[in-house]
């Protein structure tokens, strides 16, 4: 009896822990969705509006469409070119993406059946990720405009590609590990070159592997400020960049607006992380975790 | 572990020239994954970090005329930066920003990994609510905080609602607080990393020990400290290495947000190096303190490195270790 109600107070108790980190957790997001559908004059009113009344579109219309007539006030952007930004962001990150993960999978491959890089190799790869990105990027942008990639969605694809193949390559070793060599044996003995039982057996084997990790960088990609800040200029701009004009703009704060333009941004990043929320352990457990 | 064992095996089966030419065809794979990747770090590592030299040693700004004939000051730049005593208060701020974050990261993350580990009714819901704080961008998250740590802001109104008494502080214009704060911010958007990593490590210890030490009569917390601590310790210093190499990098949050102030209450090590190449236009004088600081970061790398490698190698040996273990509890 006393062993139940200890146990049932201790659930209790989870569930309330729990359910307060749910509300640190979820209530800055709530915030800028409310934010997004406020009119302009219960952006930073007092007290607080929790709950946007009326609800308007008016923040989505213009920021996204440039939409002036939903504008009451004076708030309003004048260069507004978010589908533009959309665009860059989505080409750079997806192809940038998806060099990594072809690349990073066939390193993976090596390393997993033939130990091409050793451990420490590995560590070291890894690591070269971790050495803050500002102590390169004064250089890199000088050694961009000598050879012309300053600005260019070439460049930020490329240096995308550099920063995220350690990741890649960690977590495609992660999955290949665990196919089974049996197949691959066969498949030599049959005569298949390497590149060809790595791209028609090892990497089919692996698919959701390979969405998972894809979807994993994509989002590392997606939301790289520091980077795409330095190397953008006029012609190429990414959306977290975009959102950054926004601030300190002589138009007042205009938060209604950022927050619809940062809804915006975050719902591919948010579908994105659920779809692969399995695969999420293995992209940062770096063969900590045995299964 | 069985990558040695397979071909080792066909080493005596094979004759001697397949086998040769079989290796001849490894090592050509080899080299045409690895050559591509070492050309990359060549051609686009190596001329970067030349130039990285190049101007920590020749003071040079935008307004000097072409950059290659700088003038060569030595080492007058370096001495410049570590006499800098904003650059000794940036390197202080970080390393206990970095720190800060890392155990308040670990902390809540392990706490609720350890909350949620096994199965429960919800579980899955709380596990979606809980990453999503990874899953947004760091600029949004500097302007939603913006929206919301303002003094009379919804924060301070909604805890001054609770807890009954006005409550508020300057989060973000207050220069004792406004370190602290972004700490916070990097608590909340980072957590769900450290939560990640613990709930899969604490998911895949095995259980056999744990039931074992149960049966044999061990308290909860003997168990935790005794049994599930020391499994768990590769994946607990993964989730403090990674987490504090990447807040000594952080900078989008603690740059779109305060841009270093109020004063220069959150220039930490990146700001303050952004600082002075973007804003001040002292090219060479941040070449020098990329130096000191890749320098810095190197030193804590290889540091990280060897930790990890340890913990990566101890770990075969702690699981059998493990499974031993709980007779010797009793």
């Amino acid at each position: 009896m006393r062993k139940s109600q200890r146990r049932r107070l201790s659930a209790v108790l989870r569930y309330v822990v729990l359910s307060l980190w749910t509300l640190v957790a979820f209530f800055p997001i709530y915030w800028m969705v409310s934010t997004s559908f406020k009119p302009d004059t219960q952006w930073f009113s007092w007290p607080p509006v929790y709950f946007p009344d009326p609800p308007t579109l008016s923040n989505y219309l213009n920021v996204w469409f440039g939409a002036e007539e939903y504008t009451t006030t004076q708030y309003s952007i004048s260069s507004q070119k978010p589908f533009i930004s959309l665009g860059n962001s989505t080409v750079i990150a997806s192809i940038s993406t998806f060099l990594a993960v072809l690349f990073g999978s066939v390193i993976a491959y090596g390393v997993s059946r033939y130990r091409i890089l050793s451990e420490v190799r590995m560590f070291q790869l890894l690591m070269l990720r971790m050495i803050p990105p500002i102590v390169v990027v004064a250089p890199l942008s000088l050694y961009y405009s000598a050879i012309g990639l300053l600005d260019t969605m070439t460049g930020l694809i490329m240096i995308y590609f550099i920063t995220s193949l350690p990741y890649a390559v960690w977590m495609m070793k992660s999955f290949i590990d665990e196919v089974p060599r049996e197949i691959e044996q066969a498949a030599e003995i049959l005569g298949a070159s390497r590149w060809r039982t790595v791209f028609e057996i090892v990497l089919p084997l692996v698919r959701s592997g390979l969405v998972a990790t894809f979807l994993f960088i994509l989002i590392l990609t997606w939301s790289e400020y520091l980077l795409a800040l330095i190397i953008t200029k006029t012609q190429v701009s990414t959306l977290p960049i975009e959102l950054s004009k926004y601030q300190g703009s002589t138009e007042g704060r205009v938060y209604g607006r950022q927050a619809a333009l940062a809804v915006g941004i975050t719902i591919p990043l948010m579908i994105a992380g659920l779809i692969i929320r399995k695969h999420l352990a293995r992209g940062f457990s770096f063969g900590m975790v045995r299964r | 572990m069985s990558v040695a064992a397979v071909p080792a095996a066909q080493v005596q089966a094979l004759p001697s020239t397949r086998e040769l030419s079989r290796r001849r065809a490894i090592t050509r794979f080899r080299w045409s994954i690895l050559g591509p990747l070492i050309a990359l770090l060549v051609f686009v590592l190596m001329p970067v970090l030349f130039l990285q030299l190049y101007f920590s040693l020749h003071q040079w700004t935008v307004y000097l005329g072409t950059w290659w004939d700088a003038e060569y000051v030595g080492l007058e730049l370096f001495q410049e930066v570590l006499t800098d005593p904003r650059f000794g208060w940036a390197v202080v701020r970080s390393l206990s920003f970095a720190t800060g974050s890392t155990i308040g990261c670990f902390l809540i993350g392990f706490a609720l990994a350890y909350l949620m580990y096994k199965p429960f009714r919800g579980q899955a819901f709380y596990y979606i609510i809980f990453i999503l704080p990874m899953l947004t961008v760091p600029v949004v998250v500097a302007y939603t905080a913006e929206m919301m740590l303002y003094q009379s802001g919804p924060l301070n109104d909604l805890i001054t609602r609770i807890i009954g008494i006005e409550f508020k502080p300057a989060w973000l214009t207050n220069p004792h607080i406004a370190l602290p704060t972004v700490m916070l911010l990097e608590i909340w958007n980072w957590a769900p990393f450290s939560f990640i990593i613990m709930l899969a490590g604490l998911t895949a210890i095995p259980k056999e020990p744990i039931e074992a030490a149960e049966i044999l009569g061990a308290s909860k917390w003997r168990i935790f400290w005794e049994v599930q601590l020391p499994l768990l310790r590769p994946v607990i210093f993964l989730a403090l290495v990674l987490r504090f190499l990447e807040a000594m990098a952080e900078f989008p949050k603690t740059w779109a947000l305060l841009q270093g102030g109020p004063g220069t209450a959150t220039e930490t090590l990146p700001v303050y190096i952004f600082l002075t190449t973007w804003q001040y236009f002292q090219i060479s004088k941040g070449a020098a303190m990329s130096y000191i600081v890749m320098l810095l970061m190197v030193v804590i790398v290889l540091f990280a490195i060897r930790l990890l490698r340890r913990e990566k190698r101890s770990l075969d040996t702690m699981y059998a270790k493990a499974a031993a273990r709980p007779q010797e509890l009793a």
